[in-house]
């Protein structure tokens, strides 16, 4: 229990990372478009975005990223071989569409006696 | 509709049912359907709790698939009245589908009226030709009544329209290894194995069928397949024993001609597939030290062979 509360609460950390990143990153495309609009006001050349904006992009970005591997579940193995450890020849060599009816199967759980005469009434 | 049980000498309190409501019904049976479990005992006594209490309209849209299931197994229990109950239910539900004709089909197979079952079958494919379903329980007609060589003849035809059927790979590898054809049945699984390179029970399997066919080359190809299989599942004991048992035959079969060398080495192999063995079980817990013991010994005889 504790550790599944601890485990919720550390989830809710990283959604917040994802909201306040979300944030930061609307934050900085307003940010963008006030600078053209400002650009555009004073007729000077457009030749790139401030650096404080950049920087925003950026660090947005990598806590979106980290917010979101953390709470998107658990990995899966690289290895394509681990889904496939534990199966048995049990449930891989089955065949489904091959079974046969005439094996133990009719004799040892029937519960009706005279299986074919009846069977053939029923059509 | 009496429950299987009652046939059984047992009390029936001392056998644990195996569901008490309809959710954990529902989760059995799909869980048996996904893991694709041949269970079909099992299947019937939920099947019974589900009619018995009138049960399945609870299940919603999942009711058809496990009707499916139900009639599958009770076919194979020689339960045809449960089956024919989930018959007519289907029946009612899709009157023209041939997946359900073909049910109805496997009906007559159970009750080996081979020949009406076969014209059913014909039927289905005038309509749908490509339906390999039905391909495939033509060839199981022919294995019911014991024709293997006719159901490896069909199923060669089938294979050769739809190659990239596993599961019909997986049959006819069984078949010949049934008419004792070893090295065919080794294509078969070499087939599977390209299509699957990541799958260690296709690699044991083929492993299996080299080892049976003996002979030094066909050895040495076992020890490498099993140890191909050892590597993709290090949790695999069966690879790791014949891992063990085709490399303790190379060492000893080699006295002759077989160089000195090859013939360390393979001893090597066993010393470290017997322990790996030995450590797997040791790492069960203490408790299980009388059979450790056991395990030990059985190890050093079947090397001494």
């Amino acid at each position: 229990m504790a550790v599944q509360r601890q485990s919720r609460t550390i989830k809710s950390v990283f959604r917040l990372f994802v909201i306040v990143g979300l944030l930061v990153f609307a934050h900085a495309a307003y940010s963008a478009a006030q600078h053209r609009l400002y650009l555009r006001i004073t007729e000077r050349e457009f030749t790139g975005l401030p650096a404080d904006i950049v920087v925003q992009i950026i660090l947005a970005f990598l806590v979106i990223c980290c917010g979101l591997v953390n709470i998107a579940g658990d990995f899966r193995e690289i290895k394509a071989s681990k889904e496939l450890e534990n199966k048995s020849w049990e449930t891989f060599g089955n065949q489904p569409s091959f079974y046969t009816f005439t094996h133990r199967g009719r004799v040892l759980f029937s519960t009706v006696p005279e299986l074919d005469d009846e069977a053939d009434q029923e059509d | 509709m009496a429950s299987y049980r009652e046939n059984l000498d047992e009390p029936a309190q001392l056998i644990q049912p195996l569901c008490s409501c309809w959710e954990d019904a529902r989760d059995l049976l799909r869980e048996w359907r996904e893991e694709n479990l041949r269970n079909s005992e099992q299947v019937v006594e939920v099947g019974d709790f589900l009619m018995q209490g009138g049960l399945a309209g609870k299940l919603g849209d999942e009711v058809w698939p496990a009707y499916e299931q139900i009639f599958l197994a009770a076919l194979e229990c020689g339960r045809l009245e449960l089956a024919q109950v989930c018959y007519k239910q289907l029946r009612r539900q899709f009157p023209g589908s041939l997946r359900v004709a073909k049910l109805e089909a496997m009906r007559y197979e159970f009750l080996q009226k081979y020949d009406v079952a076969e014209q059913k079958y014909q039927k289905i494919l005038e309509g749908d030709e490509a339906n390999s379903a039905v391909h495939k329980r033509l060839i199981a007609i022919h294995k019911a009544q014991g024709k293997i060589p006719e159901a490896i003849k069909e199923l060669n035809k089938y294979l050769e329209r739809f190659m990239s059927d596993h599961e019909a790979w997986l049959e006819l590898a069984n078949l010949y290894i049934a008419e004792m054809e070893y090295g065919k049945a080794a294509f078969c699984l070499e087939e599977l194995i390209m299509a699957n390179p990541q799958c260690h029970l296709y690699h044991q399997r083929y492993a299996e069928v080299r080892y049976t066919q003996g002979g030094t080359e066909n050895m040495e190809l076992a020890r490498k397949y099993f140890a191909q299989a050892a590597k993709l599942n290090p949790t695999s004991i069966r690879a790791l024993f014949g891992l063990f048992l085709a490399a303790s035959h190379l060492a000893a079969q080699q006295k002759g001609g077989g160089t000195k060398s090859s013939k360390s080495e393979n001893k090597k192999y066993a010393a470290w597939a017997a322990k790996q063995i030995q450590e797997r079980y040791e790492a069960l817990g203490q408790r299980e030290e009388s059979q450790v013991k056991a395990l030990t010994a059985t190890l050093d005889s079947l090397e001494l062979s």
